[in-house]
């Protein structure tokens, strides 16, 4: 790979080019020349654009690609087109499944699906047989294969006792365990959070008080084994005080807050437009507010699109039977940026590597390059257009976003979108 | 005012007060109607309507059905008290079906909140909201309103308590907003297992004892518990929520004053309230009753003639 990128301004804290506008020379794969005039050597491909901004690439530690049982909602392949075409690089891929992945065997194959793609998928496996929640997985085994975490995708492991043997049992190998916050017996057939909304619209709440009780049986069985835990997307202001004190006791504990939950309150809910049903749900101001301190804070370790394609036949029904979940990925920077200075936001998306096993490579001399190309200044309404997903759920369909991505550089490949 | 603000009517907090001060002059005319001795009237004769009950239901789909036939609709009727979604057919797919049968107005019952509202975005057709799950049930708050009327001459001013489960209840929260767009004040009473924890965010007064509750209020809506929603024990028996949020005669003639007694039926005779209350003077549980079908009728009017523009 032979490229000449024309004037970029450089945001990467960790180069030596940051926030300088620059040319860059890739040859054979590596970065060999950052100069502010650089003249094309011998004809190769250059990349001039508007307003181009380029970072590290990007990272997302939750999506769910539907493949394998689910292709009617996204494959592997378009999923991995929509990362790239969304700007990221790097994606960690839920047990989102039909069977489940829980084996070595079904981390082979999700691998085999991603190899040599621009971006880099990141499988996760379940933590417990089928997601059942009663039995561990095989945990080393699939560890061995590639899985970078363990997680029942959207499910909270019921019996304490099993997850305290999980963390026991996956410090072993220095495992990442991951527990969705939800205690189900409160949650209920909650479809939204108990608040003045549930209660206008008649809708059963899952009231913040679930997610709480979870969030602190958890830090209890994290200090009692001393593992390697990661509460992927909280959402009640009362999570993100009770993880800044675990953090402060040195718990090896990090979380993740889905993007949508930083954006809206349940206060959209009131027509009972089913792309707002999302789960962990929307909260209430302050909620958000509290959030979004967090991600400034650090106490919040990664943002994520949390993207979940849903076929329309499971939105556009009855708000109660409709399937949780949105897409985000295309939505992310734009919408980041709406919450964010765009320092923070290329901060917030280039965060949580290391927690699931990806060096960061910075850019300068002699690296390979893994680059996101941006415009971090374009207006737009967010439409179906935008839209590279098989599966149109997105709960930022209509929303005034700021931010386009031109593509990525990655594993030896380009990616522009059109 | 001569017409709705609304195309459907799928929940009191979409109306504006002159709209149910319409509906409550309307149904003056059509109660009058009923009473004679040739009770029905040829308005819509060109309209036919779809009573769709995916939920039980014997009173509400009655005076529907009546309502309808006495302003000489055309009427269809389609129960199931399984939900089309069990059946494997999405809702909108059912009405289509039925609306490819030109009628023009469904009124719906259905388990799900919110089932209406979702309704009326995507099928061509006037939507009555007959009760969606633990949301609204508007035609409900319009006759007890109405009734409450009738009894007292005005709702201005009253004050009413809800008793009972209002966690589960669509009949609650459309009082709450029908009454509290008229000027009433409005108070819920029941064990603190059955009041929405944030209710109070609604404005209205929030009490657990029931003889604090009806010495305050002008008017007592006694709602049933809905043991059929509710997955565990709220209570532990109802014996207990007899003794605690019970009315009986005894407790309504140790109050103050005298109180006005409704319930949107049916009746669970000596839970909620005993025999000799239910039949009592006080009570004005059949009066609800006959006016529902004269609201029904004026709501329907309403809303047809709006089509028929």
């Amino acid at each position: 790979m032979n490229i000449l990128i024309k004037s970029a301004t450089i945001i990467d804290s960790k180069s030596e080019f940051h926030n300088t506008t620059q040319d860059l020379l890739i040859e054979n794969g590596v970065i060999v020349k950052v100069s502010n005039s650089i003249k094309n050597p011998n004809n190769y491909q250059e990349v001039k654009l508007d307003n181009l901004h380029i970072s590290q690439g990007w990272f997302d530690s939750s999506v769910s690609f539907g493949e394998p049982g689910f292709e009617e909602r996204e494959t592997i392949q378009n999923g991995l087109k929509t990362a790239a075409s969304s700007g990221f690089t790097a994606v960690v891929v839920n047990a989102n499944t039909n069977p489940v992945v829980d084996k070595n065997s079904d981390i082979t194959f999700i691998n085999s699906k991603s190899n040599n793609h621009a971006v880099a998928l990141l499988p996760i496996g379940a933590l417990t047989v089928g997601s059942k929640g009663s039995d561990l997985a095989e945990l080393y085994d699939m560890n061995t294969a590639g899985a970078v975490a363990f997680y029942d995708y959207k499910k909270p492991i019921s019996n304490p006792n099993l997850m305290k043997i999980a963390l026991q049992y996956a410090s072993n190998f220095d495992g990442l365990v991951c527990s969705f916050p939800q205690e189900n017996k409160i949650s209920g057939h909650g479809v939204m959070n108990e608040h003045i909304t549930s209660t206008t619209l008649g809708l059963k709440g899952i009231p913040a008080l679930a997610e709480e009780l979870q969030v602190s049986r958890d830090l209890f069985l994290l200090e009692y084994t001393g593992g390697k835990l990661h509460i992927p997307t909280i959402s009640t202001a009362t999570s993100v005080a009770l993880i800044r004190e675990a953090k402060k006791k040195k718990l090896n504990i990090t979380c993740s807050v889905a993007i949508h939950n930083l954006y809206f309150t349940d206060n959209v809910l009131t027509d009972f437009n089913t792309h707002f049903k999302v789960l962990p749900p929307l909260r209430t101001k302050t909620d958000v507010e509290a959030l979004i301190e967090g991600v400034k804070d650090g106490t919040i370790d990664m943002v994520t699109s949390d993207h979940n394609p849903i076929d329309i036949e499971h939105k556009k029904i009855e708000f109660d039977h409709a399937k949780h979940g949105t897409i985000g990925l295309e939505s992310a920077f734009g919408a980041l940026q709406k919450i964010f200075t765009t320092k923070k936001t290329i901060d917030i998306l280039t965060k949580g590597k290391s927690r699931f096993g990806i060096e960061k490579s910075t850019i300068n001399i002699g690296n390979e390059p893994n680059i996101t190309l941006f415009n971090p200044d374009t207006k737009y309404t967010f439409s179906i257009n935008d839209i590279v997903s098989k599966s149109k759920n997105a709960i930022f369909e209509n929303e005034d976003l700021k931010g386009k991505v031109y593509g990525i550089i990655s594993n030896n490949k380009i990616v522009l979108n059109a | 005012m001569s017409e709705l603000s609304v195309n459907h009517l799928l929940g009191i907090k979409y109306l504006k007060e002159e709209d149910i001060q319409l509906i409550f002059e309307t149904a003056d005319h059509f109660k009058e109607v009923i009473n004679r001795p040739i009770k029905k009237v040829p308005s819509l004769r060109d309209i036919t309507i779809a009573n769709l009950f995916f939920e039980n239901s014997t009173r509400t789909k009655l005076s529907f059905e009546l309502a309808e036939k006495r302003l000489s609709a055309d009427v269809i009727n389609f129960s199931s008290a399984q939900s089309s979604v069990k059946k494997g057919e999405s809702l909108i797919d059912t009405v289509n079906n039925i609306l490819s049968m030109k009628v023009d107005m469904v009124v719906m019952r259905h388990p799900n909140p919110g089932a209406g509202v979702f309704l009326s975005k995507h099928v061509n057709a006037s939507i009555v909201n007959a009760g969606d799950g633990a949301h609204e049930h508007p035609t409900q708050a319009l006759l007890d309103s109405y009734s409450i009327r009738e009894r007292l001459g005005d709702v201005k001013g009253k004050k009413v308590v809800i008793v009972g489960d209002i966690l589960h209840s669509r009949v609650a929260l459309s009082n709450i907003y029908a009454l509290q767009l008229q000027g009433a004040q409005v108070m819920v009473c029941g064990p603190k297992t059955l009041i929405p924890k944030y209710i109070d965010k609604l404005g209205v007064k929030v009490e657990t004892n029931l003889r604090k509750a009806l010495n305050w209020c002008d008017v007592a809506n006694m709602l049933r518990v809905q043991n059929e929603r509710m997955d565990i024990s709220y209570f532990p028996s109802t014996r207990e929520y007899t003794q605690q949020f019970g009315v009986s005669k005894d407790l309504l003639n140790s109050l103050d004053k005298e109180i006005t007694i409704m319930h949107p039926g049916p009746i669970n005779r000596g839970v909620e309230i005993t025999s000799d209350v239910a039949d009592s003077k006080q009570s004005i549980i059949l009066d609800q009753v006959q006016n529902g079908v004269a609201v029904r009728m004026a709501v329907i009017y309403l809303l047809a003639s709006k089509i028929k523009q």
